[in-house]
């Protein structure tokens, strides 16, 4: 199916394929929350330093209840430890405390990426901090990490960190390449077993239809990020879905400072319930797989955010609230009058 | 004084066997590791509630406090005691909200707490509201050590963010003019919205009366809220008869957020 936004042909209609789901295409409800009423997300890969109070209050509204930050380079490289330093705080801090304001419990997985893994100064000064950073409540990985460039300051510091994961029995998000992906996430998996890595450690980030088979053969968990134009789409995602079934294969959105959709994951959903995908394997691939993964770090309880964040006054900014929806005024989005 | 021995005696009172091995096996390390067992704390040691009050310094109350929490303050008073401040303001800097709870909290019990004023006055900045409310709410230290415009900061940003401010020790000691003039300039402002004050500010000004505050305390006589009118009545009170209306207040000691004015 044509994801390229470059292509001229127009895109074939997102339901064919089978003659029941071509049917199907007639009487679709293109307001995806009528498809995925009851249904709890976890999203295990979301920048939300990047996202308005307008993406949580959606994400809150759609069933997310739970979600993992990895850290990443913001757009721009970095040029001193105190950045890293106030980034990485603000990952256990700040981020942590907006996203508890919408009921969405906030986990963070911490790392030197691999783009600033280039600059080797700083990255020496990173790994200096990291391991205090990783031994904090609620981080629950070492991430995202891998290749990019696929250069040697990258393997170098891709290995050390995968020590360090092993040494603090930490789970592993590993950042595959956009280019040269199919070698580069070769290359990522092969190192992990080297270093004696278990590849139920070690989650395989932004999979598509040429990784995914040996990532899941060799054991590891593949996540795939839908993310339009240059990683998934999400009716791929079906497919993949239908082909390999749900072990271990989680969906991600993303939600960073390019144009992706925060909603992807309950997005997918809908799409994966009207193609006839059968519940449970929904529930899998948009909540369970990513939670067992990163529950292995022993910093998840579900019952945190199953039923919702507890409310705890001091939780909150101020004297309202969000927390558990209602309990507070929402702002009438279409109201021109602003009280 | 050296506060973390107390502080250890209510620990044990709480700590099951495992627990106390591992606090007791880490309270012998050096700054460094103590630091490291401040990170990891909630990994080994459970956030049962102490549900106790004790005296230790007047004001700072561990009531609503966990166990886990209690023993960070407790390593970081041994890291302070071993005059750790580097490794203190390693802390301070890379704190997730509980570590940032826990060292704000910890504050009056710190040698030489006056070193940590900026920290402190941080905390208030903070728009965390558990980081605001670990140094605001039942910690003596602002009211120890806060300069008038600290304090009067403090105050203020807990009215306008609608949390109940007597929970702040030393609310009465630390009431002063600046305070009572800026808070009727501030109901003034609140007024003009259409919105209102929680009665219970009303308290910070009896003894500081003039033109401009009696006319709030008129305008609130004239109020169809039973609560302003109470606290109108309280303040003619303790301008009469000084101390008499503490207890009094307490019926108005609750959160007041504007939306539900």
């Amino acid at each position: 199916m044509c994801q390229n936004p470059h292509q001229k042909e127009i895109n074939p209609s997102h339901f064919e394929g089978l003659s029941e789901e071509k049917a199907t295409a007639n009487v679709v409800d293109h307001d995806f929350m009528n498809y995925t009423q009851g249904m709890k997300f976890f999203d295990p890969h979301m920048h939300m330093s990047s996202r308005t109070t307008d993406d949580y209050q959606a994400l809150a509204d759609a069933g997310v209840v739970a979600l993992i930050e990895p850290a990443f380079w913001l757009g721009q490289p970095r040029t001193g430890l105190a950045s890293f330093k106030d980034y990485f705080s603000s990952l256990v801090g700040w981020e942590r405390f907006r996203s508890s304001q919408f009921g969405i419990k906030h986990y963070c997985t911490i790392g030197l990426n691999s783009k600033e893994a280039n600059n080797e100064a700083l990255a020496e000064q990173v790994m200096e901090i990291l391991p205090l950073f990783l031994q904090k409540e609620g981080v629950v990985g070492v991430g995202e990490i891998g290749f990019d460039d696929q250069t040697a300051a990258e393997e170098k510091y891709y290995r050390a960190q995968l020590e360090l994961a092993k040494e603090m029995n930490l789970p592993v998000q590993v950042h595959t390449p956009h280019r040269d992906k199919k070698k580069g996430t070769e290359r990522s998996m092969a190192i992990a077993l080297e270093h004696g890595i278990d590849p139920k450690m070690v989650i395989i980030d932004h999979n598509n239809e040429e990784t995914v088979k040996s990532v899941l053969n060799q054991g590891f968990y593949a996540a795939f990020t839908i993310y339009p134009f240059t990683k998934m789409g999400n009716e791929r995602m079906v497919e993949i879905v239908k082909e390999y079934g749900p072990t271990r294969i989680m969906v991600n959105s993303a939600a960073d400072w390019g144009i992706s959709d925060p909603l992807a994951i309950p997005k997918t959903a809908a799409l994966m319930k009207i193609k006839g995908i059968d519940l449970e394997t929904i529930r899998q691939v948009t909540y369970q797989n990513a939670l067992d993964a990163f529950a292995q770090s022993g910093q998840i309880n579900e019952s945190d955010f199953i039923h919702g964040l507890e409310i705890d006054q001091s939780q909150k900014f101020n004297g309202n609230t969000v927390l558990r929806g209602g309990q507070a005024p929402r702002i009438n989005k279409n109201s021109m009058i602003i009280r | 004084m050296i506060y973390s021995s107390v502080i250890l005696a209510e620990i044990l009172r709480l700590a099951n066997p495992t627990e106390t091995v591992w606090i007791t096996s880490k309270s012998k390390g050096h700054a460094k590791e103590l630091a490291l067992a401040f990170v990891m704390t909630p990994r080994f040691v459970s956030k049962t509630s102490i549900n106790n009050s004790t005296n230790v310094i007047d004001g700072w109350d561990w009531q609503d406090y966990t166990l886990e929490k209690l023993v960070r303050i407790y390593f970081i008073c041994l890291i302070s005691e071993k005059d750790g401040v580097d490794r203190l303001n390693l802390l301070f800097d890379t704190a997730e909200i509980n570590e940032a709870v826990a060292l704000h909290s910890a504050l009056p019990a710190l040698k030489n707490p006056t070193h940590f004023l900026l920290r402190a006055t941080d905390a208030v900045r903070s728009n965390m509201g558990s980081v605001f409310e670990s140094i605001a709410f039942e910690n003596p230290y602002p009211s120890l050590y806060f300069s008038e415009l600290a304090w009067n900061q403090m105050v203020l940003k807990c009215i306008f963010n609608d949390k109940a401010i007597h929970r702040i020790y030393g609310l009465e000691a630390r009431a002063n003019q600046t305070l009572a003039n800026t808070l009727s300039d501030f109901a003034h402002e609140r007024w003009a919205a259409g919105r209102r004050v929680p009665s219970q500010v009303w308290r910070l000004v009896p003894i500081f009366m003039n033109e401009n505050l009696r006319g709030d305390i008129k305008k609130l006589e004239q109020s169809d809220n039973p609560r302003d009118i109470l606290a109108a009545q309280l303040v003619m009170q303790e301008i009469d008869q000084p101390r008499s209306t503490k207890e009094q207040w307490k019926e108005l000691e609750l959160p007041e957020p504007i939306y539900q004015a």
